[in-house]
């Protein structure tokens, strides 16, 4: 075999292009390990948004030691904007029913907060998307994070050079943070499940629409400070209409019929990539996030409610992503 | 002014880390009929006019014009970002314009005014939605075109003013008259006052629906949105103050 001086050239890009990719996790960028010893994921089958998911939230929560009496509960949706269809945003009849059932649970108080990433008019991406409604018929306060008031905070892990962000009292006094993912293919992250939805507490007020911030720092590198950062407590991923493609605004609805409960957020990501027909450790911030956040082998997670069976059909990604199929 | 930045610039809120932010364009917009407060909105003049989208340096328009082609858009085009060490956007560019456009001065630094402007200018009329109308930044990304949002839309109408005969203006502006009648939240209807009175076009029933609209402080937060909603209410002033000439 012999190389000519163009193949040690495209060669030598090739080595650089590969480093600078994967660079940024070849050394340890957390001090901390927060990983339980086993995690546990309930995978719920729902076929369509209705009042009956209150009831199956209630009994797969029982699976879970959640001790919110007298805490101060924040639900984080998915509400990035407002277009026709199921696929966006985090179902409303989802994250209202968890509301109900962490009330019953004796939590002080439940809120919904969320720093929508692309729509400024958070009120119209309220009403469009049937949340107004539900928070005035369930009075539950709706914190925007957009404009919250700030603090400025030490990033607790440093994947990128941002160092500290600064983000809003709301998030950082609340006692039990509950990520309400969609489960959605991303165009630039590969996916967007409960990590990645932590981009919606980085506030627009300081850092503008759409977080702009956190892409030229590295977004998954981001969604790894982010997450150690504020530490997300459970996790209840809407997959009953999920999106692959174009995510996470122009993909395609897919009926997935599953929500994801877990008190891992790293288990939780880890089991909806397969139920999308992924490689939970192609994804980098999973799979970084699995060092030191929480557990993505199927070996330390207990799984209750469905099987996890291997997907029919992958969902589809755009080209960039298409090694996770 | 007492909040504001050395380097001229000045903070999204108090207490904000001293590199400068979109809110700058702003505050020189507040400042313009207050007389002690020149020196102040000179500096801040002089800082807007340094500070660019990432976009304006020849690296990142090779990197744009190369390896990273998902969001398409003309390179040479560029306005301002939310924050340092970002990419244009339309709403800070729009506010940028506005603050810019009130610049009369030609004398040092301030004779780029009028190219900055028709720079941003430029750049928006590029970053539009296909059909007309703003989105946050890009009109396609990934080759999917992105809907335009009703408070860009009539920020960037708002900014542009004065140049009505574009075409892709006026399918922007017909574009807002017809969204609008579904929408009910203060914040995109008060925009949509003066983005649309900005055009001269006629407002009354935006008006209407503005003032049976939905309780602004439905929000947790909503002192911006009853800020906006005052603006719209009174909106030949808020226009003449933020420089357009109907």
């Amino acid at each position: 075999m012999s190389f000519t001086r163009r193949d040690l050239l495209a060669g030598g890009a090739g080595l650089v292009a590969g480093a600078s990719v994967s660079a940024p996790f070849l050394l340890p960028r957390y001090h901390f390990d927060h990983r339980p010893k086993r995690s546990r994921v309930a995978i719920l089958n729902v076929e369509t948004y209705s009042a009956e998911i209150e009831g199956i939230l209630e009994t797969a929560l029982r699976e879970f030691p959640i001790h919110v009496i007298g805490k101060t509960v924040l639900l984080k949706p998915n509400l990035v904007d407002y277009l026709p269809g199921d696929a966006i945003n985090t179902h409303p009849s989802v994250v209202f029913a968890a509301a109900e059932c962490f009330r019953r649970r004796g939590a002080k108080s439940v809120l919904v907060a969320e720093g929508p990433g692309h729509q400024r008019d958070t009120q119209l991406v309220l009403s469009q998307s049937g949340y107004e409604e539900y928070l005035r018929s369930e009075r539950i306060s709706f914190v925007d994070l957009n404009r919250d008031e700030l603090v400025r905070t030490r990033l607790r892990a440093g994947y990128t050079a941002l160092r500290h962000l600064w983000l809003p009292l709301t998030v950082l006094e609340a006692d039990f943070m509950v990520s309400m993912p969609k489960i959605k293919a991303h165009h630039w992250s590969g996916v967007t499940l409960s990590m990645k939805n932590m981009f919606g507490v980085v506030p627009g007020l300081r850092y503008g629409w759409p977080k702009n911030i956190l892409h030229w720092a590295g977004i998954q590198e981001s969604i790894l400070d982010i997450c150690a950062t504020v530490p997300i407590h459970f996790v209840i991923a809407d997959g009953v209409i999920a999106m692959e493609g174009n995510g996470p605004l122009n993909g395609i609805a897919r009926r997935l019929g599953e929500i994801v409960l877990s008190d891992d957020p790293v288990a939780a990501d880890a089991t909806c990539a397969r139920l999308m027909g992924f490689e939970p450790d192609r994804i980098p911030h999973i799979c970084e996030a699995s060092r030191f956040l929480g557990n993505s082998s199927r070996t330390a997670i207990d799984q209750a409610g469905e099987t996890l069976g291997p997907s029919d059909v992958p969902f589809e990604v755009v080209p960039d992503w298409a090694y996770l199929r | 002014m007492r909040v504001q930045n050395p380097n001229g610039s000045f903070p999204a809120f108090e207490g904000d880390d001293r590199d400068g932010s979109w809110v700058t364009s702003l505050a020189i917009v507040a400042l313009r009929d207050y007389v002690p407060g020149i020196p102040a909105r000179l500096r801040g003049v002089h800082w807007l006019l340094k500070f660019a989208g990432r976009e304006s340096s020849w690296l990142w328009r090779w990197k744009f014009r190369t390896t990273d082609r998902h969001v398409r858009f003309d390179t040479e085009k560029y306005g301002w970002p939310w924050c340092l060490d970002t990419v244009s956007w339309v709403v800070p560019t729009s506010f940028a314009i506005l603050a810019l456009n009130q610049v009369s001065c030609t004398c040092g630094d301030f004779g780029q005014a009028a190219d900055r402007v028709k720079l941003g200018v430029e750049m928006l009329i590029d970053r539009a939605c296909p059909n007309g109308g703003w989105n946050a930044g890009n009109g396609t990304v990934y080759g999917a075109p992105l809907s335009p949002h009703v408070d860009d839309t009539a920020i960037a109408l708002l900014a542009l003013w004065d140049n009505k005969p574009d075409p892709l203006v006026q399918s922007s502006v017909q574009w807002l008259e017809r969204a609008i009648k579904e929408v009910s939240s203060p914040w995109s209807l008060g925009w949509a006052v003066l983005g649309l009175a900005a055009q001269g076009r006629p407002v009354d029933h935006v008006l209407t629906c503005l003032r049976s609209a939905p309780d602004v402080n439905a929000l947790e937060d909503a002192t911006t949105t009853l800020a906006l909603v005052c603006l719209a209410l009174d909106r030949h002033n808020t226009l003449s103050a933020l420089g357009v000439e109907i």
